[in-house]
C-alpha cells in the first residue's frame, strides 16, 4: 500500500469511528454552544459589547473546545490497535497525516457550526467580504490544532489524566493559532493587511507538520 | 557530593560578587533604584533560554542515543528553566509595577509569550510526573522537549516582531545601548547566575541518579512485601 493510500484509509477509518461515537457533534459542539450562551450572561445586557466581542469569543471558545475535538476518543488508539498498525507495516508518518486530515475535517465542521451559532447569538459587526478570509483562517486553525492534538494525544496516550494533561500541553503551544486567527478578522475590520497573520498560521501549520512527520517514529514508540 | 558542595560554594560566592556589582552600578535617572532589578531579571531570562535550549539538546540526544544521562540533563534543565522563568517573570512584574504603573501589560508581547513559554514547560514537567515508566517517560518528554523549544526564539524575537512596550535587546552586534558600568554589572550577574545554574543542574542530576537507584531497590523490596487482599483474609 502506498503512503497516500494508507493516509486515505486511516482518514476514512477515523471518520467512520467518529460517526459511530459522535463525540464531536453530540457532546463537544453542544457544550461549546452552551459556552457561547454563558459568556454574554456574564457581561450583562450590553448589546454593543456582546456584538464587538463576538469574533474574539468565537476564536477563544473554538480553540479551547477544539482541543477536545482534537483529543476525541476516536483519535485515541488502544495498545492493541497500535500494535496492529505496526504489524501491518503502516507508516507512522501516514498515521500522523491521516489523523490530522480526519481531525481537520471534523474541526472545520465544528468551527463552521460554532460560527453560525456565534453570528446568530452575538450579531457581530463583520467586515465586508469576511467569508473567504474567515474560511481560510478556519482551515489553517483546524489543521494546526489537529496537528497539535495528534502530537499531544500520542505523548499522553494511556495516561489516566490524559485529557487534562494533553490540554495543558496544547493550550500554550496553540498561541500562534489564537493570535493569527483573531488578528485576521481584527485587521480586516481596520482595513489593514491580513497577509502577515495568514503567514503566521501557515508557518505554524508547516512547523507542526514537519515536527509530526519527522518525529512520527519516536511518537509511535512513545505511545506504546 | 563534594563536587556539588564545591560548585554551590562557588555559586554562592558568585552571587555575592554579583550582588555587589548590582548595588554599586549607576541607576537610571527616571527609574531610580528600580533599575537594579534588571540585574536579576535579565540574567534569569538568559538562563531560562539556556536551560530550555539544553532541554531540547538533551531531548534530541536521547532520541538519537537512548542514554539515560541525556534524559537526566533534559529533566534537570527544564526544572531549572521553569524556576528561572518564574524569577524573570516575577522580577519583570515588580519592575513593571514601579515603572509602567502596572505589573502586567497586555500591550507587551514579550510578557505574554514568556508566560506561555512558562506554561509549555510546566506542561512538560506535568507530562514527566504523570508517566511512571522511566523509558516511556524519557521517550515522550524527549518529543515534547524538542517541539517546545520553538517558544524560545518566539519569546526572544517578540520585541522585534511586534509593537511592544518592552525595550529591544540592549546588547547587539553593533554595540551596547546602555552605560558601560550597568552592562558590566549585568554581565557579572549573568556569569554568577550561570554558575548557580550549573551547580543546581549537577545537584539535580545526582538526585535523579539516586532516585533511579532507590526505585530499583524499592521494586525488589516491593516484590517481597505485598499487602494482604481482603479476600485472602479468612478470619475477619
Amino acid at each position: 500500500m502506498s503512503f497516500w493510500s494508507q493516509v486515505v484509509e486511516i482518514t476514512r477509518v477515523d471518520l467512520k469511528v467518529e460517526r459511530r461515537l459522535g463525540d464531536t457533534m453530540r457532546i463537544v459542539l453542544p457544550f461549546a454552544v452552551v459556552a457561547l450562551l454563558v459568556f454574554p450572561l456574564t457581561l450583562g445586557v450590553d448589546l454593543s459589547a456582546i456584538s464587538r466581542l463576538g469574533p474574539a469569543v468565537f476564536w477563544a471558545i473554538g480553540i479551547l473546545f477544539g482541543m477536545q475535538v482534537a483529543l476525541r476518543q476516536a483519535a485515541h488508539d488502544d495498545p492493541e490497535r497500535r500494535d496492529l498498525y505496526a504489524l501491518l507495516g503502516v507508516d507512522p508518518a501516514a498515521r500522523f497525516v491521516g489523523r490530522t486530515l480526519s481531525g481537520g475535517v471534523l474541526m472545520l465542521g465544528f468551527l463552521g457550526v460554532l460560527l453560525v451559532a456565534m453570528i446568530a447569538l452575538y450579531s457581530p459587526e463583520l467586515p465586508d467580504s469576511w467569508f473567504g478570509p474567515l474560511l481560510l483562517t478556519s482551515i489553517l486553525v483546524a489543521v494546526g490544532l489537529t496537528e497539535l492534538g495528534t502530537l499531544a494525544g500520542e505523548v499522553t496516550a494511556d495516561l489516566h489524566n490524559r485529557t487534562a494533561l494533553a490540554s495543558l500541553i496544547i493550550a500554550p503551544l496553540a498561541l500562534p493559532l489564537v493570535i493569527g486567527a483573531s488578528s485576521t478578522l481584527e485587521a480586516m475590520t481596520r482595513d489593514a493587511g491580513i497577509l502577515p497573520w495568514i503567514l503566521i498560521l501557515v508557518a505554524t501549520d508547516l512547523a507542526l507538520a514537519v515536527a509530526g512527520v519527522g518525529l512520527a517514529r519516536p511518537l509511535e514508540e512513545a505511545s506504546r | 557530593m563534594t563536587r556539588v558542595r564545591v560548585l554551590l560554594a562557588i555559586a554562592a560566592a558568585g552571587m555575592v560578587v554579583g550582588l555587589w556589582f548590582a548595588l554599586t552600578a549607576p541607576t537610571d535617572t527616571l527609574q531610580g533604584e528600580f533599575t537594579r532589578i534588571i540585574n536579576i531579571h535579565a540574567p534569569s531570562m538568559w538562563l531560562a533560554f539556556l536551560a530550555f535550549g539544553l532541554t531540547a539538546l538533551g531531548s534530541a540526544a536521547w532520541l538519537i542515543r537512548r542514554q539515560t544521562r541525556w534524559d537526566r540533563l533534559a529533566e534537570g534543565s527544564a526544572e531549572l528553566g521553569v524556576m528561572f522563568t518564574a524569577i524573570g517573570l516575577f522580577s519583570g512584574m515588580v519592575w513593571g509595577q514601579a515603572v509602567w504603573g502596572r505589573a502586567w501589560d497586555w500591550g507587551d508581547p514579550r510578557l505574554s509569550t514568556t508566560a506561555v513559554m512558562f506554561f509549555v514547560y510546566v506542561g512538560y514537567l506535568a507530562l514527566r510526573a504523570a508517566t511512571p515508566d522511566p523509558t516511556v517517560r524519557a521517550r515522550r518528554s524527549a518529543i515534547l522537549g524538542v517541539i517546545a523549544v520553538v517558544q524560545v526564539p518566539l519569546v526572544y524575537f517578540s520585541v522585534n516582531m511586534f509593537r511592544t512596550l518592552h525595550q529591544t535587546q540592549s546588547i547587539r552586534p553593533d554595540g551596547i545601548t546602555m552605560p558601560r558600568e550597568m552592562a558590566i554589572a549585568i554581565f557579572v550577574n549573568v556569569i554568577a547566575f550561570t554558575i548557580v545554574y550549573i551547580a543546581l543542574l549537577v545537584a539535580r542530576i545526582d538526585v535523579a541518579k539516586a532516585e533511579e537507584k532507590a526505585a530499583a531497590e524499592l521494586a525488589l523490596a516491593g516484590d517481597a512485601v505485598k499487602p494482604p487482599r481482603l479476600s485472602e483474609v479468612k478470619d475477619v
